[in-house]
């Protein structure tokens, strides 16, 4: 689903040269829900912008949904981010003067589709995260996780490849925060590729893959066993080599 | 977001728009008002005088010395100018008269038929006819279409002593006044008897066209010292080299005479109409000022209001807005506040109409004009946006997952 | 001593501010400056045309308008021009202190004992004695003629400069349309704005005329009529108008106070009856009195067309003033981290309210000096546009003034929302 094999992000101002991402590679899989884990500045969010093709990188070969991506144009960028990906950001990102319904309907304008597609859609979507009945409400009538599940009604209502979370329940309160994981785990339980990066080490744990960036690299990658909640076992961990893994793929 | 935050930035942007609303709204009202004002001239400009106005050369003139007062001296200077005017090469003829046409004041005076008097009492325009003394070159040098009747000529002039009331030449619509449908040739006004009707020529722009009553009398030798203007047709080409002449010609007759002014009847009329004309610049010229300020403006407010919209742009990015999506968004944006500025701007152009017809006369607005209007405000305000509008089209997208 | 230096600090502030973002500013201070200029120059000559050009005694100099028209059909009613049989039954009343009898003419005039054969173009006033103290006129040489009659004249300075080259010519004789006349008196530069005493025919924005000759003397030697003159009689020139039913004689008089109008109301209205008792004319009496200030504002000298355009300006400088407004509410908000800063540490809303009015103040001072100057331009443009104005485009120094007030007041007025939004951000969201 997505491959990025020696991705190198460089940023660079008058004085330094700081690499954001240094010979980045991975490989996730349809279906699995990766967790990304790291320090702060350790280059997880550059990671997550070229995932999501908002930012661009300067060297390597990244392949999502078998569609190589360098060199292409921003429309195409544009159109790829449109249709194969659902983004969910940690302050939610809502259009304060749209109603919810306009705020899940606005990526799908862009798609193009007839207003009854949206519409359908729309509902859908904002039926699966259990607010079809707060269409017309601002994003400033709700709460806090009730704005990150109209986010992420909006990253589904696309019916993406891929969803890219972003610390996505770093803004809310614990409750709340449950809600949304659990949100997060049905999709994927029906399917769905995630990659949310996180800071909580107890959300990376209850996903099926977490990877650590340190300094632009994959440090490490554990593999947990299944999630056995009723135990709250972390289960085994198992230490690879990167490119090992990568050559498994 | 706390909504306290969101309501503050809401009203903020409403004050921000109301102003360039309005001040789009003002500036098209004043736009179609100055076209207006413009086009009227114009249109003035362009009426039929019923002359060949590019062909007839005036010279406008004043003896200087007290010989002047001494009547047959002055009468045979002038005739000796009539003379020597008529050898330059390419006049055809030349008249003395007392009086331009295309003029809003003059010599003027009442017209009635003698048996008829009580006339005057219905129709105000007899009471203040445009009286010329002339003489019997006038109908050749103005090019006069004589639609009954005969010409002046020089058995017309009458005895300088004379208390006898002459024959005159008058003009197509007084005679219609006086009467009707009727001939007039042999009838006897107070101003002297008929004997040809010509047709109107545009005697006082500022009166309706159909009420332009002129009489024409063969009687400026007789007061010669009213007869301040010599008309010279020309011929076609020939104007620059009469022009030049004219002057020396006249003051090589006798030089104590003061010439005011040589010009040609079409530049009368450019001079009748100068302070209209003068008026609608200065309109003109505030319009141009002002719709420079309003696209400064126009500038400004999408400036501002992207420098606060950067993070919503980005948003729109991530989620698959393409570059010209977003240009489309922010044109239409400002294509809405022109549209609610020029809807304004319509009612603010009919108020301003209304306010400035108390000082001059202007026409009113027509749809034709507010279109027209609209789409310079279109144009220049799209114009002015096109730059802050691409520099959003090139926020890049990663700003969406900055969390400020 | 505290408050000087939170001036001088307050000015460097916004000093820093300008430099900060000079084209902002810049587009500030100039559309400010343009919206102020066109108004400044239309307000100099609405000032021109509208001021009293003799306040000193304009409500006690009345302007005579009578209803004597011979005929039922007169060109006016009442007409502000009278024959001259009426002129002078107001000129023997003793009710008012001095009266004027005049009407306007003109001659060419040189210098008899000059080689040069050249004659100069030049206006007359035939006038009666009593015009030149009625209008204050300013004497530089000699004084006035004393009687309506004589082969006097008094001239004024610019025709004095022609031909005299400003000199004392009292005494020397000019050739006037052939006549010989001597020169009593010589004006002063002198400028009536507007030209009060003859402010019919367009004429209210003329120069004072060049020469002053006695009445009975002018229409003896025929000096033609040149303002407008209505006769019900034929007349062959104007030596032959004293009997006739020709009008074209304006009348002024100077009361000693303005009681005495309704005095001199009932003298005209006495004559009138009589006149109309006589048979001599079919009208009703109506006979009216103005001031000066009254007569100018019935014959509307402040040009029409400058109204219309000052109108239009108004409306500019409103336009000019919402372009400052939004333009400053942008720079504030660009700058409102700055001002949260600035309030975190101590500033109160006060102290960012006067640094704020500072530079709007100091931006004002700036917008005015390029205002008077655009002003100044735009006035010559008026004239190029509208010729007629030559003579009434000055800039008086309390249109200066007023340049530098209006400049002021706009660049406060534009920066009071601005303001009020910039103090209204709060702290703490501008610093996290």
């Amino acid at each position: 689903m997505l491959k990025m094999n020696n991705i190198s992000r460089i940023y660079q101002n008058d004085t330094i040269q700081t690499h954001a991402l240094r010979d980045f590679s991975l490989n996730v899989k349809a279906g699995e829900f990766v967790a990304v884990t790291g320090p702060s500045g350790s280059g997880k969010s550059t990671f997550l912008n070229v995932a999501g093709l908002l930012d661009n990188f300067d060297r390597g070969q990244y392949e999502l949904d078998g569609v190589s991506v360098q060199g292409l144009k921003d429309d195409e960028l544009s159109r790829l981010r449109n249709e194969k990906i659902g983004f969910i950001f940690q302050n939610y990102n809502l259009i304060p003067d749209y109603s919810i319904f306009d705020n899940v309907d606005m990526p799908l304008r862009y798609r193009g589709f007839s207003a009854s597609e949206r519409k359908r859609r729309v509902e859908e979507a904002l039926e699966k995260v259990g607010l079809a009945s707060r269409l017309k409400y601002l994003p400033s009538q709700l709460s806090g996780g009730q704005q990150q599940r109209v986010a992420i009604a909006r990253a589904l209502a696309g019916e993406p490849k891929i969803l890219l979370a972003d610390e996505p329940t770093g803004n809310l309160d614990s409750l709340m925060a449950r809600q949304v994981m659990e949100i997060l785990h049905d999709l994927n339980k029906g399917g769905a590729t995630i990659i949310m990066v996180t800071h909580d080490p107890d959300q990376a744990r209850e996903v099926s893959r977490n990877v650590q960036v340190i300094d632009g690299q994959l440090a490490d990658f554990r593999v947990y066993a299944p999630l056995d909640r009723t135990k709250g076992n972390a289960g085994e961990t198992i230490f690879n080599a990167v490119n090992e893994e990568m050559a498994d793929a | 977001m706390n909504i306290k935050a969101l309501l503050k930035s809401l009203l903020l942007r409403k004050f921000t728009t109301g102003l360039l609303i309005l001040q789009l709204a003002i500036t098209l009202g004043l736009l179609i008002n100055s076209a207006i004002l413009a086009i009227d001239t114009n249109n003035k400009l362009a009426e039929n005088t019923g002359l060949d106005a590019e062909n007839i050369l005036i010279v406008s003139l004043h003896p200087t010395s007290g010989e002047y007062r001494d009547l047959d001296y002055y009468r045979s200077i002038v005739s000796e100018d009539l003379q020597q005017i008529k050898k330059i090469p390419g006049v055809e003829s030349v008249s003395l008269i007392n009086q331009l046409p295309i003029n809003k004041r003059g010599m003027l005076g009442n017209v009635y038929d003698l048996d008829d008097p009580e006339l005057v009492r219905k129709d105000k325009y007899l009471q203040d006819v445009k009286i010329f003394l002339t003489n019997e070159e006038l109908g050749n040098t103005l090019a006069l279409a004589l639609l009954d009747g005969r010409f002046l000529t020089k058995d017309d002039e009458l005895d300088f002593a004379s208390d006898k009331n002459g024959n005159v030449l008058i003009t197509e619509s007084l005679k219609k006044a006086l009467y009707g449908d009727g001939s007039a040739l042999g009838q006897e006004t107070n101003n002297g008897r008929v004997v040809g009707v010509v047709k109107d020529i545009m005697l006082n722009p500022t009166i309706p066209a159909d009420k332009q009553y002129g009489v024409f009398g063969n009687r400026v030798m007789e007061f010669i010292f009213t007869g301040r203007f010599y008309l010279l047709k020309v011929s076609p080409g020939q104007m620059e080299a009469v022009r030049n002449k004219v002057s020396d010609t006249i003051l090589a007759v006798q030089a104590e005479r003061d010439i005011f002014r040589v010009y040609t009847m079409a530049e009368h009329m450019q001079r009748f109409y100068r302070h209209d004309k003068g008026l609608s610049q200065l309109f003109l010229m505030l319009c141009g000022l002002m719709i420079f300020v309003t696209a400064i403006s126009s500038y400004a407010y999408s400036q501002f209001h992207i420098s606060r919209q950067k993070k919503f742009i980005g948003i729109r990015r991530a989620l698959g807005a393409r570059k010209k999506d977003i240009l489309l968004y922010v044109l239409t944006e400002n294509w809405l506040v022109y549209t609610i500025g020029c809807v304004l701007g319509l009612a603010m152009a009919l108020a301003f109409n209304i306010l400035l017809s108390q000082y001059i006369s202007l026409s009113k607005p027509d749809m034709m004009l507010f279109l027209l209007a609209s789409a310079i405000i279109f144009v220049a305000g799209t114009l002015a946006t096109l730059i802050p509008a691409i520099k959003t089209s090139n926020i890049p997208p990663v700003i969406a997952t900055r969390t400020v | 001593m505290r408050s000087d230096s939170m001036f001088f600090y307050n000015l460097s502030l916004a000093m820093q501010s300008f430099k900060r973002a000079p084209t902002l500013y810049f587009l500030i201070m100039l559309t400010l400056s343009i919206g102020v200029g066109v108004l400044c120059a239309n307000l100099a000559l609405v000032n021109s045309m509208a001021s009293d050009p003799i306040p000193e005694k304009s409500d006690k100099l009345i302007h005579i308008s009578m209803n004597t028209w011979p005929g039922d059909q007169p060109p006016d009613e009442p007409m502000h021009i009278l024959r001259y049989r009426d002129a002078m039954k107001i000129a023997e009343s003793d009710i008012p202190k001095r009266s004027a009898v005049f009407y306007a003419s003109g001659v060419y005039a040189r210098d008899v004992e000059s080689t040069s054969m050249k004659r100069f173009d030049s206006d007359v006033r035939a006038t009666t004695p009593g015009f030149f103290e009625l209008t204050n006129a300013p004497f530089a040489y000699g004084s006035a003629f004393e009687k309506d009659h004589g082969m006097e004249v008094v001239i004024g300075d610019e025709l004095n400069q022609k031909i005299f080259a400003g000199k004392n010519s009292v005494g020397k004789t000019l050739e006037l349309d052939g006549e010989l006349l001597t020169i009593v008196g010589v004006l002063k530069s002198w400028v009536l704005r507007p030209l009060f005493y003859h402010a019919t025919e367009g004429r209210a924005f003329n120069l004072t005329d060049d020469i002053y000759a006695p009445l009975e003397t002018a229409i003896d030697l025929g000096w033609s009529i040149h303002a407008r003159s209505s006769s019900a009689d034929n007349y062959s020139g104007v030596e032959d108008t004293r009997d006739k039913n020709a009008y074209y004689l304006q009348v002024w008089v100077e009361l000693d106070d303005v009681n005495q109008r309704s005095l001199m109301q009932s003298y005209l209205d006495n004559y009138s009856q009589q006149l109309k008792e006589a048979g001599e004319h079919p009208l009703a009496t109506r006979n009216e009195l103005h001031n000066v200030n009254e007569w100018l504002s019935v014959k509307k000298v402040v040009d029409q067309k400058v109204l219309a355009f000052t109108i239009a300006s108004v409306l500019f400088l409103a336009v000019c003033i919402f372009n400052a407004s939004s333009l400053l509410l942008s720079r504030f908000h660009a700058a409102k981290f700055e001002v949260g800063l600035r309030r975190a540490i101590g500033a109160s809303n006060r102290h960012m309210l006067i640094q704020g009015l500072t530079e709007s103040v100091l931006l004002g001072i700036f917008t005015g000096a390029v205002a008077l100057v655009l002003s100044w331009l735009f006035l010559k443009l008026s004239v190029q546009f509208l010729p007629r104005l030559a003579n009434i485009a000055v800039l008086e120094p309390k249109l200066l003034v007023l340049g530098m007030l209006l400049a002021l007041i706009t660049s406060i007025a534009s920066a009071l929302y601005p303001l009020y939004r910039a103090n209204r951000y709060t702290i703490s969201a501008e610093l996290k």
